[in-house]
C-alpha cells in the first residue's frame, strides 16, 4: 500500500518560535531585521577585498623600502671590513654611496615614515582578521537566535574559544612540528614552528635506534598490543557484570560498596603504588604482565561510568525477561550488554588510553617484557644527540588515543551525558 | 535507657536477619560482583590499609616490618623539611590549578555548547587532546628551555625584553609557575568530557519557560537554570579534579628534574616516589601517602557541601 494521499506536512513550529513570536508581538523583545545569509556575504567579502588591497599597498611601499635598507645595509658590511683593514673613513662613505647609485636603487621620498607604515598594516591586518571572525560567527550561527542572547557577548565568548584554542594546539603543533624537521633546524635560532624543509628522517632513525637495540622492537609493540587487549577485555567484562548488579538489583551491600568505589575514583596509581608494590611481590607478580593487567581490570572509572549508563536502562525490559524465565546470566548477555554499546565503548576507550600510555616502569624490569611506550622514554631520554627521535617519539605515542578519541568522539560523550554523582 | 537499647539492638538484629535472608536470596547478585570485587579489594582496598599499616612501622621489604608507633608521622612533621616544602607546594598547585581548572572546564563546555555540531565536534577535540596525549608535555622542556634555542627565551631575547635567556627550569623561581601552567594546559579531562555531555541533555523546556519568566541574558540563565541541572556532573567533575590537582607528579619530574633544584617542584607524589622507589622506606612512604589521602577525602567532602549550595 502506498499512501501518496498524504500530504506533506509544513515544517513544524517548534514552542520556542511561537513564544518567540508572541513576545514580539507583546514587544518584550525587539522583533530581528531580516538576516539575509548571501546578502551578509557579499558584504563581507567586498569589504575583505578592500582591506587586503590597502595591506598590499601597504606591502609594496613597505618592500620598496625595505630593499633600499637591505642594499644599503649589505653593501656596508663588505666595506665596513675594508674599512677596518683600511682605517680610512672616507673611503668607506665613497664606496657606500657608489654602490647604492651602482645599485640603481632611488632613494624613495617617504623613506622615513617606515614606522608609520608598518604600525598602519599591523592595525588593519588586525581589523581584517576581527572581522573575518564576525561574518564567520554571524554566517555559522542559527537561524534564530536565543532571544536573551547579545552579539557582542557571542563576539566575546567566541573570540576567546578561539585564543584559547590556538593555545591549548600550539604545543601539540609545535611537537608535530619538531618530528618533522631536520637536525639542523631543532637548533636554529631563532626557533621556527614550522619546518622548512620537512623530513620523515627522525622517524626512520627512530626505527633504525629500535632495530638496533637487543630486543627487537615489534616485541615491545606486541608487547603493549597484547598488555592493552588483554587487559581492556577482562575490564569491559569484570566491570559491567559489576555494574549490572550494582545498578539493577537492590541488594545489602551493594550501595555501600559502589560509595566506596566512587571515593576510589580519587587514588590514583602514584598513591597506591607502594603498598600496590608490596602486595604483588607478596603474590609472585611483580616482573609478570599480570602486575599490569590485574589492577587495570579493577579501575574504577568503567564500574563507575557503566553503574551510571546502565541505570538509564528501564527496569520492565529485565522484568520482562524475568517473567520470560531468562536466567540472571542471559539478562546479563543477550539483554543488558547489548543495550549499553556506547557505555562499554566508553570504558573500553578510557582503559585503552591508560594501558597505552603506561610505562610501568616499578614493576616490569625485564627489558623484553617492557611496554613500548617505556621502550621510547628509553630512547626519549638518550639526549641532545636523539632530539630528533624523542620528538618522533611524541607524536607516535600522542597520536594514537588523539585518533581514538576523534573515531569514537559521539559515542563517548553519549555515556558521559548519565556521568554526573548523585548525593 | 535499659529497654531502649534492648529495642535497639533488636532492632538491629532483626535488620541484620532480614538482610541476611535477602541476601541469601540475591546469592547471584553477589555471584556477579565477585570477580569485581576481588579484584578491587586487593589493588585497592587493601593497598589503602596496608599503607595505613605500614605507616605505623619501620619496613625496608628486605627486613620484617618493626611498629613504632607515630614516630613515621613525627619525623614528618618536625623533622623533614623537604616534605614541608613538598606540602607548600602541592597546595599551591592544588589551590591554583584545582578551582582556575575546574571553573575553566566547565566554562569553555558551556561556550562550546552553543556552537554548530560539526564546530563543537572539533572543538571537543582541541580541547582535550591535550589531556589524553600522553606525554605530550615533554613539549614544554623545548619551549621553556634555559638557552636560547628555547621558544619562549629565544622570543624574548627576539623583542629585546630579556638581555639573557631565563632557566625557566632550573631555576626555583620560575619552577612552580611553568609547572602551573603546564597543568592549567592539560586540566581539561574527563570532568570536562562529562560537563559537555551534560550540557547537551539539559531540558530545552526549561529555558524556554525561563525566557517567559524573565532572564534577561545568558549570566542569568547560566547561574538559574543550567547549574542547578548540571549538579551531578559538576559534583563528579570536581572529584575528578581534585585528583589530579593533588596527584601532581609526571610533569615536575619531566620538566623540573627530578630532584629539582633546591626541591622547589617537590610536589608530595614525588617526595612519596623518592622514600618508596629510590630508598625503599616503605613505612615511611606509606606514611606520606596515607596524608595525602586524608587530604584528598576532607577536600571532596568540603567542595560537596561547598556544590549543594549552587543555584540556590
Amino acid at each position: 500500500m502506498e499512501n501518496k494521499n498524504i500530504p506533506v506536512k509544513p515544517a513544524k513550529k517548534t514552542r520556542g518560535d511561537m513564544l518567540h513570536e508572541r513576545m514580539v508581538l507583546l514587544g518584550e523583545i525587539k522583533p530581528e531585521k531580516q538576516f539575509n545569509k548571501k546578502k551578509f556575504f557579499l558584504t563581507s567579502v567586498i569589504i575583505l577585498a578592500v582591506i587586503i588591497a590597502a595591506i598590499m599597498v601597504i606591502q609594496f611601499r613597505l618592500n620598496a623600502i625595505d630593499y633600499y635598507e637591505s642594499v644599503t645595509y649589505g653593501q656596508e658590511t663588505e666595506a665596513a671590513v675594508e674599512a677596518a683593514t683600511l682605517d680610512e673613513p672616507e673611503v668607506i662613505e665613497a664606496t657606500l654611496s657608489e654602490s647604492v647609485s651602482a645599485a640603481g636603487v632611488s632613494k624613495p621620498q617617504d623613506y622615513s615614515f617606515g614606522p608609520f607604515y608598518r604600525a598602519g598594516k599591523l592595525l588593519l591586518i588586525i581589523a581584517a582578521c576581527a572581522y573575518a571572525f564576525y561574518a564567520f560567527i554571524r554566517l555559522i550561527a542559527p537561524k534564530r537566535r536565543k532571544p536573551n542572547r547579545s552579539v557582542w557577548g557571542d563576539f566575546g565568548i567566541y573570540f576567546m574559544l578561539l585564543c584559547v584554542a590556538i593555545m591549548m594546539v600550539f604545543p601539540l603543533v609545535f611537537s608535530v612540528g619538531a618530528s618533522l624537521k631536520p637536525l639542523d633546524e631543532l637548533f636554529r635560532f631563532p626557533p621556527t614552528v614550522f619546518p622548512r624543509q620537512p623530513t620523515m628522517d627522525n622517524f626512520s632513525d627512530l626505527f633504525v635506534t629500535l632495530s638496533q637495540s637487543f630486543v627487537p622492537f615489534s616485541r615491545y609493540l606486541v608487547n603493549t598490543v597484547f598488555l592493552t587487549f588483554i587487559g581492556t577485555l577482562g575490564h569491559v567484562l569484570v566491570a559491567s557484570m559489576a555494574a549490572f548488579v550494582l545498578a539493577k538489583y537492590d541488594f545489602p551491600g551493594g550501595k555501600t560498596f559502589f560509595s566506596i568505589v566512587v571515593t576510589a575514583l580519587m587514588f590514583s596509581g602514584y598513591v597506591t603504588g607502594i603498598p600496590n608494590y608490596v602486595i604483588m611481590s607478596k603474590l609472585r607478580m611483580i616482573d609478570t604482565y599480570w602486575a599490569i593487567i590485574l589492577p587495570a581490570f579493577a579501575a574504577p572509572i568503567g564500574l563507575f561510568l557503566m553503574k551510571q549508563f546502565m541505570e538509564g536502562l528501564p527496569t520492565s525490559l529485565i522484568e520482562a525477561a524475568h517473567l520470560d524465565g531468562a536466567g540472571e546470566f542471559r539478562i546479563f548477555w543477550s539483554i543488558v550488554m547489548p543495550n549499553v554499546k556506547p557505555a562499554w565503548l566508553t570504558i573500553i576507550i578510557f582503559s585503552v588510553q591508560s594501558l597505552w600510555n603506561t610505562n610501568a616502569s616499578t614493576v616490569i624490569y625485564s627489558e623484553a617484557k617492557k611496554t613500548l611506550v617505556y621502550a621510547l622514554q628509553q630512547i626519549q631520554a638518550g639526549g641532545i644527540a636523539r632530539t630528533g627521535q624523542a620528538a618522533a617519539v611524541t607524536v607516535i605515542v600522542m597520536l594514537v588515543p588523539i585518533t581514538i578519541f576523534i573515531l569514537s568522539q559521539s559515542r563517548i560523550l553519549e555515556t558521559m551525558a548519565s556521568s554526573g554523582l548523585k548525593d | 535507657m535499659k529497654s531502649y537499647l534492648k529495642s535497639y539492638v533488636h532492632l538491629k538484629r532483626d535488620a541484620f536477619k532480614y538482610n541476611l535472608a535477602k541476601a541469601k536470596r540475591m546469592k547471584v547478585c553477589y555471584l556477579f560482583l565477585l570477580p569485581y570485587a576481588v579484584l578491587f579489594t586487593t589493588f585497592f582496598i587493601l593497598p589503602i590499609c596496608t599503607s595505613i599499616y605500614y605507616s605505623f612501622t619501620q619496613y625496608n621489604i628486605l627486613e620484617k616490618p618493626e611498629f613504632i608507633g607515630f614516630q613515621n608521622y613525627i619525623n614528618l612533621v618536625l623533622q623533614d623539611e623537604v616534605f614541608l616544602t613538598s606540602v607548600k607546594n602541592t597546595l599551591v598547585i592544588a589551590v591554583i590549578t584545582g578551582p582556575i581548572g575546574y571553573i575553566l572546564s566547565f566554562l569553555f563546555a558551556w561556550f562550546i555548547n552553543e556552537l554548530p555540531k560539526w564546530l563543537r565536534a572539533i572543538a571537543v577535540v582541541v580541547f582535550y587532546a591535550p589531556s589524553i596525549a600522553g606525554n605530550v608535555f615533554y613539549i614544554f622542556s623545548i619551549i621553556f628551555r634555559g638557552d636560547v634555542y628555547g621558544y619562549l627565551n629565544s622570543f624574548l631575547v627576539e623583542f629585546g625584553l630579556v638581555d639573557k635567556p631565563i632557566l625557566w627550569l632550573t631555576d626555583p623561581n620560575y619552577m612552580l609557575t611553568v609547572i602551573i601552567i603546564v597543568i592549567l594546559w592539560m586540566s581539561m579531562g574527563t570532568g570536562f568530557l562529562s560537563f559537555v555531555a551534560g550540557l547537551q541533555g539539559v531540558d530545552r523546556s526549561m529555558y524556554e519557560a525561563g525566557y517567559v519568566d524573565g532572564i534577561k541574558n545568558r549570566w542569568q540563565e547560566l547561574w538559574f537554570i543550567t547549574l542547578p541541572s548540571m549538579k551531578p556532573m559538576l559534583l563528579f567533575g570536581a572529584v575528578m579534579s581534585i585528583t589530579s590537582a593533588f596527584n601532581v607528579c609526571d610533569v615536575p619530574r619531566a620538566l623540573a628534574g627530578y630532584p629539582s633544584t633546591d626541591y622547589a617542584a617537590r610536589t608530595i607524589v614525588t617526595h612519596l616516589f623518592d622514600y618508596g622507589f629510590s630508598r625503599f622506606e616503605m613505612g615511611y612512604a606509606s606514611a606520606i601517602a596515607t596524608v595525602l589521602f586524608l587530604v584528598m577525602i576532607l577536600c571532596n567532602k568540603a567542595i560537596q557541601s561547598m556544590l549543594r549550595k549552587v543555584g540556590s
